[in-house]
């Protein structure tokens, strides 16, 4: 892990680290990251990937429309609403 | 210093406590997170509406560590238990100090194992699919599953009676005929011990281990010890499934919705980045990024999809000690107490101690602990597993 | 030099679901009150887990069946990852590893003949919500209505080298998705949009220039012009060397008439996508595959063929009829009833087309029986009703769904009168009040007796039938 990488991960994930978070968390990465490149030594080039533990497969729910929810309690806590919006700082395009 | 981030009042004969990842209606859900401090739920989870059907009552919410992600709760943004500079669970707590007779939590990263292991409890993390997750603060999806702590394994069966079931709600439950399997008990005879995974335990962890080997031989269980395994690899990879889902199912908590908002901010960016920064603890911050990472275009073929074969290697593995094992017996973590000290030190040992976690957390097998270990079963083994456990309680401490 | 250009087109389509993609709120808000139409999966709160709606499958697959695509018998769900104010997760669900469909095929026609246009895959996924900008000037509104509504993505290969090419696509898009009743497709409504990606080579070169993505077009005029635009630019910048084209995503500004780069973030294109965990594969199995593709449509080319050849309308009557499913069921249904093929098509496409017209509708607007239009042209070639009392029905038809033609042109007094006596007692009046047209007649003046015919007509009220009429009125002028 170097700093540019760790400059582009915290504004990937709109996150900032002080310097001694960020010296104590690339050595944590660099061990995490080892760790993971390690498995290359087991070959896996014929193992198909496992998202799911569970074999099943195709769960679909009719279409059916169900309103439970009002907009008044969705917004309750929300931190900034205006006229039945969320409201954030103005996105400009 | 909390156990409880809400106490509430229950009249049932049989009480429980929920931890802070399980959606509670009318009182807060706080995931032990800046970010949701206050935040209460307009749903609850599918596992108490089943509880409350049946008459149990909620005694009340127990502290978590961040997104339950850590060692025993030392990163709650409520506050870490801590007694005698040993960090101590809520939820087990709870549990242990008879103020409920049995807690539920979410297992993201064997979090309620370890408690469970260092407090003298019974726990069983239920085959994943067999309970539903709706209404759970969702982690690590592909392998957290709601688990029951009590104080005997015959609670655990009952509760887990109560809560195994399908639901439609939720896209992983499994069918019904399927959950139904774990009715269909059977007598474990022989447990095998895999001798790669004592790795890095104290004295105090490998004497329990043999203490309970004696105890299953004597009741006529054979033991048997096999050398090398890959299941010891599962936590390599475990943590980089978990990271990354983490990192993907935290991203919705932005200040924007709902939660915690940064007080100072310039521009949509400055609002999230403010936000996050302020309301994420460190252990967070770093999976999240570890994570993210894992994901990236140079790093998901190499890193990412390498661990999601090696999921099924690890499954597959399993499945060969399962044609002639019929339970795994492994240490829950590396020692009985974790100091204040110890994690201060390292505060990235929930990366490290879940070595014993996390084989059953990436294959979504169930596992029993008692008498500080732990035995992965066969999915849908649950309840002979905890039959096990009983012939165990009876003869252990 | 002479340059070519080269497009490749994103259409992301609504599907007209009644639900959402992954919850059960409702898919259709299209002026709705902000954020009532939505629940805590699609406003970001945790706890929910999405579970695929079946209709989302089964519209996906069919979309792909009619672009000829071939379909992924096993297609899975990916999270794709970023922060914007409209994406509350902060993730979007989408298709990445195995899209429902993929590799299809789409026949356009344009002035310079027939040409194949590949089509990359089609995937299924969730809508963003929409943004707000004019509400306050500091503040950016966020309704996440649309939110989750199901869409599918249909990525085409570069295979266009025109607006016009780009139009004729867009409309065979359009025809063959509504034929399968998948979606509606108006832009105007935001149910179909448009992503263009386009660059400029040197005629006959086969090495692609620079491209670019635009985005934000609301009509096909607008693509059209954003097409010609972006295509000049090109050609300048490599001409006249006026700038570096460089890849990039572009806004197209349709009052300004020229598109914009849009701000980049150094971590663009970063979505970090992984499968997703909390939705399990969707496996399409014969009887599901078999079921979908026994629902298709007739499609329009076929209809097109089967109307000329077997019941011998023209040419242009069928190219006008297969441009809407609407018009052809309509088309369809009358036919059965009335039993005249050229008569259904001449109400259709001039009677139904003109009251559509007058009303501002389009074509797939067609909202009547079509059995009861067969009834209706059938009383009309039957002589029962007069063809401009015909008309009257047929707009009361448009407002009234459930009009039955016989039984209300008879409680409207539309029956055309049999009582020959009636109508002999009104040419006779007719002919007493208007000796000048009479005479006229008689001096050879064949028209004159029109101003009859009319006059008989209105007092009538149009229930008669036109040549017994003009046979009575020769006929009593002649008894004169």
């Amino acid at each position: 892990m170097d700093k540019e990488t760790l400059r582009r991960l915290e504004l990937l994930n709109q996150l900032r680290l002080t310097e001694e978070e960020k010296a104590s968390f690339m050595k944590f990465f660099d061990e995490r990251y080892e760790d993971a490149c390690s498995l290359d030594s087991i070959d896996t080039s014929a193992v198909e990937r496992m998202v799911h533990v569970m074999p099943v497969m195709t769960v679909v729910r009719e279409d059916v429309v169900k309103q439970n929810f009002a907009r008044e309690d969705l917004q309750k806590s929300a931190p900034e609403t205006d006229e039945g919006y969320w409201c954030v700082p103005r996105v400009v395009e | 210093m909390k156990k409880y981030t809400v106490k509430t009042e229950t009249l049932a004969e049989c009480k429980f406590v929920a931890d802070d990842m399980i959606l509670t209606k009318d009182i807060p859900t706080t995931a032990g997170s800046k970010m949701l401090d206050g935040y209460v739920s307009l749903f609850e989870a599918d596992v108490l509406t089943r509880l409350f059907d049946k008459g149990y009552g909620l005694a009340g919410k127990t502290n978590v560590g961040e997104f339950n992600f850590d060692l025993v709760g030392e990163t709650s943004y409520n506050g870490a238990m801590v007694e005698d500079g040993i960090i101590k669970n809520a939820t087990a707590s709870a549990v242990k100090d008879g103020e409920a007779d049995f807690a539920i939590t979410l297992d993201v990263n064997g979090t309620n194992r370890r408690a469970t292991a260092q407090s003298g409890l019974v726990s069983v993390k239920p085959t994943y699919g067999t309970v539903s997750r709706f209404g759970t603060i969702p982690v690590a999806c592909s392998g957290e599953t709601v688990s029951i702590v009590a104080t005997n394994a015959d609670k655990c069966k009952e509760v887990l009676s109560v809560i195994a079931g399908h639901d439609d709600k939720d896209g992983t439950s499994l069918p019904q005929k399927e959950i139904d399997k774990i009715k269909e008990e059977k007598e474990l005879k022989k447990v095998v011990v895999l001798k790669s995974m004592l790795k890095g335990i104290n004295s105090e962890v490998s004497e329990k281990i043999a203490n309970v080997c004696e105890i299953l031989r004597k009741n006529g269980v054979e033991v048997t010890e096999i050398d090398d395994s890959v299941i010891a690899l599962s936590n390599k990879a475990w943590n980089v499934l978990m990271s990354a889902e983490l990192c993907n199912n935290v991203s919705r908590y932005d200040g924007v919705k709902y939660g915690y908002r940064a007080q100072n901010f310039v521009g949509i960016d400055g609002l999230y980045t403010n936000s996050r920064t302020e309301a994420f603890g460190l252990l967070i911050k770093s999976a999240i990024l570890f994570g993210s990472e894992t994901l990236s275009t140079s790093n998901y073929m190499k890193v990412y999809d390498k661990c999601l074969r090696m999921r099924r290697v690890i499954v597959e593995e399993f499945a060969k000690m399962f044609a002639s094992y019929d339970a795994v017996l492994m240490p829950t973590c590396s020692t009985f107490a974790y100091t204040q000290e110890s994690v201060q030190k390292d505060m990235y040992m929930p990366f490290t101690e879940n070595f014993y976690t996390a084989p059953a957390s990436i294959t979504g097998l169930p596992a029993v602990v008692v008498d500080g270990v732990q035995f992965v079963g066969n999915a849908f083994s649950e309840n002979s597993l905890l039959s096990l456990a009983k012939v165990i309680e009876k003869e252990g401490k | 030099m002479k340059y070519e250009t080269v497009i490749g087109l994103e259409v992301h389509v609504e599907l007209a679901t009644k639900s959402k993609i992954f919850c059960s709120c409702s898919a259709h808000s299209y002026g709705a009150d902000p954020n009532s139409h939505v629940c805590p999966a699609c406003c970001g709160m945790p706890g929910m887990l999405p579970v695929v709606n079946k209709r989302v499958v089964d519209y996906g697959m069919k979309a792909g069946m009619m672009l000829n695509c071939h379909i992924n018998r096993t297609t899975t769900f990916d999270k794709k990852s970023y922060y914007y104010p409209d994406l509350p997760a902060a993730y979007q669900t989408t298709q990445w590893f195995a899209p429902v469909a993929v590799n299809g095929l789409v026949e356009i026609e344009t002035s310079k003949g027939k040409k194949s246009v590949r089509i990359k895959q089609i995937h299924m996924e969730e809508d963003a919500g929409k943004l707000v900008h004019d509400i306050r000037e500091d503040t950016t509104h966020v309704d996440f209505n649309r939110t989750s509504v199901p869409l599918i993505e249909i990525v085409s290969q570069p295979d266009l080298s025109s607006a016009e090419e780009v139009e004729a696509y867009l409309d065979r898009l359009k025809n063959l998705l509504r034929f399968a009743k998948v979606a509606e497709c108006e832009m105007a409504h935001g149910t179909m949009r448009c992503d263009v990606n386009l660059s400029v080579r040197p005629e006959g070169s086969d090495k692609l220039g620079v491209r670019t993505e635009m985005k934000n077009m609301n009509s096909i005029e607008a693509i059209k012009r954003a097409i010609e635009y972006e295509t000049a630019r090109h050609i300048d910048a490599l001409e006249h060397n006026t700038e570096v084209l460089v890849q990039e995503t572009r806004r197209w500004d349709d009052i300004k008439g020229k598109s914009f780069a849009m701000r980049s973030k150094e971590t663009a294109g970063d979505y970090r996508y992984f499968p997703d965990p909390n939705v399990m594969p969707v496996v399409i199995d014969d009887e599901w595959f078999d079921a979908i593709q026994s629902s298709l449509p007739e499609f329009p080319e076929v209809k097109r063929e089967r109307y000329i050849n077997e019941i011998g309308l023209s040419e242009y009557d069928a190219d006008q009829l297969v441009k809407s499913i609407a018009i052809c069921e309509c088309f369809e249904d009358a036919y059965a009833v009335c039993g005249s093929a050229k008569d259904s098509a001449n109400w259709l496409l001039s009677e139904c087309m003109n009251i559509l017209n007058a009303r501002q509708m389009t074509y797939d607007m067609l909202d009547i029986d079509g059995k009861a239009l067969g009834k209706l042209i059938k009383l009309v070639s039957d002589g029962k009703v007069g063809r401009a009392n015909g008309k009257k029905i047929l707009a009361d038809m448009f407002d009234n769904r459930d009009i039955e033609p016989e039984s209300y042109a008879k409680e409207n007094g539309y029956i055309v009168s049999n009582d020959t006596s009636l109508i002999e007692k009104v040419a006779k009046e007719a002919i007493a009040s208007n000796p000048r047209a009479v005479n006229d007649f008689k001096s050879g003046k064949e028209k004159a007796i029109m101003a009859l015919f009319g006059a008989c007509m209105k007092q009538l009220k149009g229930n008669c039938d036109p040549n017994t009429l003009k046979e009575i009125l020769v006929d009593q002028i002649n008894k004169i």
